[in-house]
């Protein structure tokens, strides 16, 4: 058996099974944190590795190409970042055992993996399940906070519910076409009139199921309350972590040879994709509290990739990838300025935006560098998220999409709004001459962190070159 | 590359100034300073100077890199006449914005001077962009440190203005962006070919609805820049709230990028929707004209009634461009200066009334003469200078304008004419009530200043030399104003007569 197609896969799940062993040894966070982190970047490694697989490996489980390993290393670049927070995030003096959290937190990962690469219904559910699992438990970490513990209730039953309908859906798929495997359902599914529909009724239910994980409208309900509850790290897994998995099975599925959407399916898809960015943008306005906002955001931008997602042709393709780059990165950047202003001691992170007032005369650094994640949330120059939006609009264009761009464009506009509000709060004079609380003790992590966040939106916003050709790789 | 430099420098610079703040204000501003004398040194010889680069018209400098080779979107700057004009229109108001700062600003002054510098470098962007999609880049990021000039430094009001400057302009700017995709896709369609070059691009056959469609976008955005009316809505709480240094950049450079691009973009590149729109565009510019001097006319705010006279100039800019002659196109380059040099004084000149008496409001006002004879006497000059007095550089752009407008459209010239007399009406009552009559109260009678007073009267004489012979600017302007009339457009212009 060749496993150097899945090189990555492999070393994730070692690094799963054998970190709780690191933990009986020496229980010390920064050890753990340490080799978590050093496990993701020998993971991450090991893509171009397995990219050079002679034989696919594992062909009943995993689709490895390099679409799949793709999103596996931005999975892992994703999931690095964040455990550079989260490294941060924990402070000494937080009460409680924090060295649970890695181990959550790469079990989350490697499901997340698995998602990606999945190539038949069973390893699509054990990854979705592994990863949801994995979030309930980060979610919730820090038990003596009530918010996070109602947060993560919250996910539990909600996701709960729509991973039954996923396996319900499942169940159905393998009813009618006997088989498991996602490129082969639509060809094995007998061509009479019982069998299709009940197809289209497992499909719907999966949609369903996905639908939740990405919170596009009518799904979104769960988000506002689980972002605003969860600690910032996980708020930036739930927000990054979660969708970039989902994300590439979906775009796996659309990439298929020979899938072409229905009318009707393209029109579901329209009005999701519309309600999503309105809804988004139109309930982030009231929001006084800035996870709620990033969540909410987090909704219009995955109405937006919806967009793009229509848009047939290569241009739709590298522009949903190039979204979702841009995405994840701001988002986690956003969730780094909460979690390095926060202590995970204290009750609550620092959330609101009027706690924010004032960073531009205390830290004027790191309220230059939100400043630089919201423009790039808004789409504006010269943040990577411009360059993004462009792209969206570029294949909106090309195919034509002219009612949802002029949707995107209005709620866009709206969007600005509550971003340009964020700013502003951070621009006007402190109340008093004191610090925030968290400012002065931004650890080295911490800082690394938001800077190696924070560079490649500048970078990437001024010359996009290098990611648009290191994307167009994925779709070869 | 020196056109590059010319960009680099502020960009660069603004940073500098940044840093610099950690030392003392002072450095900050010398540092500023002196990047926009460096900025006007690379500037100034270009005008004599030939594009190395080869590009279809008359231009004094070129440069060309690849961007995003995967658009073909490349890193194309150009620089002709009316750019050279407006580039260092830009880096002369800069500098005379740094200096009114000197007293003004006292808080995070880096950060105010490293915004001042980047939304300068913007400007100047967007007048020497030649591929379309780097002009809307440079576009937007001249609105982001402006916003946050207005935002953290402004007057009472300033997060609503500043949000709403943002509103306006980020919202047109989406326009701009679809109208751009959508005409370079049209290209693509045409000729299997995706660019953003200008050049290219002006080869596009753009007929039809979707020709108009793509024209509309970019003349909605450009005439918001403008403030013409019916979207003008912005402009006078955000030149208002702005603070002196913010106002001055207003209304000399960024109203001015509007009008730019209503004569480098919409013309050449959709010539048949523009002059389909002509007869509307015109209306609009006569609106603009009487509106905004009949709400200037009732202003009190002092301020905010040079805001409103700054819609009813850009008026006749807007029937300039849109009656497509080479006498009103010259006229408007003319205005596009003077207004920018004399608005650009009497922002200052408010500036230091209200930090004298800290008030805007004309009621109390009155009998500065007496106390302060010199910001008086400059006052009641530029007054006049923008109300259009002969002589002065103004009314040599609106004549030429009128007179271009005349054989084309006689009734618009007529009513536009007629503009002047509400003109004269709110300069006299401007000058009447802040100037002359009884002193009301005590106060300040700190005059100008020999800072001030230099500032004054460098503005001053360029206005006169603008009013008593401005044809070596209209030299310079010529040839470049061919550039707007590129033959792709003029035969597509026949085309469409013939057929």
């Amino acid at each position: 058996m060749n496993l150097q197609g899945a090189a990555p896969l492999v070393i994730l799940t070692i690094l799963a099974g054998g970190l709780p062993g690191v933990v009986a040894i020496k229980r010390c966070y920064g050890l753990i944190s340490a080799v978590a982190g050093l496990g993701l970047v020998v993971a991450l490694l090991s893509i171009p590795y397995a990219l050079q697989a002679p034989v696919p490996a594992l062909p009943a489980m995993f689709t490895l190409n390099a679409l799949s390993l793709g999103f596996i290393g931005l999975i892992l670049v994703s999931g690095l970042l964040i455990l550079i927070l989260a490294a941060g995030y924990w402070q000494a003096q937080t009460p409680l055992r924090r060295e649970e959290y890695p181990l959550l937190f790469v079990a989350g990962i490697l499901g997340a993996a698995v998602l990606a690469a999945a190539a038949n219904f069973m390893m699509l559910f054990i990854g979705l399940e592994t990863m949801t699992l994995a979030m309930i438990g980060m979610i919730a970490y820090p038990h003596f906070r009530p918010g996070a513990e109602e947060a993560g209730m919250k996910y539990l039953v909600l996701s709960g519910m729509s991973s039954s309908f996923v396996l319900f859906g499942i169940g159905l798929i393998e009813l009618s076409s006997g088989s498991l495997n996602i490129t082969q359902i639509i060809a094995a599914t007998p061509a009479d009139a019982a069998s299709r529909e009940m197809l289209i009724a497992g499909l719907a239910m999966i949609a369903i199921g996905t639908g939740f994980k990405l919170s596009v409208v009518p799904f979104h309900i769960w988000v506002p309350d689980v972002y605003a509850g969860a600690p910032a790290p996980t708020g930036a897994y739930v927000a990054v972590i979660a969708k970039l998995g989902v994300l590439a099975v979906l775009i796996r599925v659309i990439n298929l040879p020979g899938v072409s959407l229905p009318a009707g399916v393209m029109t579901l898809i329209t009005v999701i994709a519309i309600l999503s960015m309105l809804a988004g943008n139109l309930l982030a306005l009231m929001q006084d509290n800035l996870k709620r906002i990033l969540g909410y955001s987090s909704i219009a931008h995955l109405g937006y990739l919806l967009v793009a997602m229509l848009a047939a042709g290569t241009i739709g393709q590298v522009a949903v990838v190039f979204y979702i780059v841009a995405y994840a990165i701001t988002m986690i950047g956003a969730f780094g300025v909460i979690a390095v202003l926060s202590r995970s001691s204290d009750a609550r992170d620092i959330d609101k935006i009027s706690e924010l007032r004032g960073l531009f005369w205390t830290r004027p650094a790191l309220a230059a560098v939100m400043t630089l994640f919201l423009l790039s949330l808004a789409g504006i120059p010269p943040a990577l998220g411009f360059i993004a939006k462009m792209y969206i609009m570029a294949a909106g264009v090309h195919t034509q999409l002219w009612g949802l761009l002029a949707v995107m464009v209005v709620s866009g506009v709206i969007g600005l709004f509550y971003y340009l509000n964020i700013i502003l709060m951070m621009s006007m004079k402190p109340h008093t001459e004191e610090p925030l609380p968290g400012v002065l003790a931004i650890s080295i992590p911490n800082r690394l962190a938001i800077a190696m966040v924070s560079l490649p939106i500048l970078a990437f916003g001024v010359a996009p070159s290098p990611l648009i050709a290191l994307l167009k790789l994925m779709f070869n | 590359m020196m056109l590059a430099m010319l960009l680099i420098v502020p960009i660069a610079g603004g940073l500098l100034a940044w840093l610099a703040g950690r030392f003392s204000p002072l450095a900050v501003r010398i540092v500023s300073l002196l990047v926009l004398l460096l900025d006007l040194a690379i500037a100034l010889p270009l005008l004599h100077g030939t594009s190395n680069i080869a590009m279809p018209g008359n231009w004094m400098a070129g440069f060309n890199a690849p961007w995003i080779p995967a658009f073909g979107m490349n890193f194309r700057l150009g620089m002709d006449g009316v750019s050279w004009l407006l580039a260092v229109l830009t880096i002369l108001i800069g500098i005379f914005a740094i200096i009114v700062s000197w007293d003004e600003i006292d808080d995070g002054v880096g950060f105010f001077h490293a915004n001042l510098l980047w939304s300068l470098a913007g400007a100047i962007g967007v007048f020497v962009a030649l591929d379309m999609f780097l002009f809307f880049y440079f576009w937007e990021l001249m609105l982001v440190p402006m916003y946050f000039i207005i935002a953290i430094w402004g007057h009472e009001n300033r997060r609503r203005a500043a949000i709403k400057f943002f509103l306006f302009t980020q919202g047109s700017g989406l326009l701009i962006l679809l109208s751009i995709l959508a005409l370079a896709f049209l290209h693509q369609q045409q000729t299997g070919v995706l660019t953003f070059n200008y050049f290219e691009l002006i080869q596009t056959h753009t007929f039809g609805t979707f020709g108009f469609l793509v024209m509309l976008g970019l003349f909605i955005a450009f005439i918001v820049k403008l403030a013409s009316f019916p979207v003008h809505a912005w402009l006078p709480e955000t030149h208002t709230e702005a603070p002196t240094a913010g106002s001055v950049i207003l209304a000399s450079i960024l109203l001015k990028t509007g009008a730019y691009g209503l004569l480098r973009f919409v013309i050449p590149l959709v010539p048949m929707a523009a002059h389909s729109l002509a007869p509307v565009a015109l209306w609009l510019g006569v609106g603009s004209i009487l509106y905004g001097a009949f709400l200037a006319y009732g202003q009190s705010d002092l301020k905010k009634l040079i805001a409103y006279t700054s819609i009813s100039h850009m008026g006749f800019v807007l029937i300039g461009v849109f009656v497509f002659n080479n006498i009103a196109w010259q006229g408007v380059v003319l205005l596009l200066v003077a207004h920018g040099i004399s608005t650009g004084a009497l922002f200052i000149i408010v500036g230091s009334v209200q930090h004298r008496l800290h008030t805007r409001n004309l009621a109390q006002m009155g009998g500065m003469w007496t106390d302060l004879p010199r910001l008086s006497s400059f006052g009641t000059f530029f007054i006049l200078a923008s109300m259009g007095l002969p002589g002065l550089g103004n009314f040599v752009g609106e004549f030429l304008i009128l007179r271009g407008a005349w054989s084309v459209a006689p009734l618009i010239t007529v009513i536009a004419a007629i503009g002047l007399i509400p003109a004269a009406l709110y300069s006299l009552i401007a000058i009447q009530r802040a100037f002359h009559g009884p002193v009301d109260e005590e106060r300040d009678t700190h005059d100008f200043g020999t800072r001030e007073t230099a500032m004054m009267l460098v503005l001053a004489a360029a206005i006169i030399y603008l009013g008593v012979y401005p044809q070596p600017v209209l030299n310079i302007a010529a040839p470049s104003l061919n550039n707007m009339q590129p033959q792709p457009a003029t035969a597509m212009l026949k085309e469409t007569r013939a057929g």
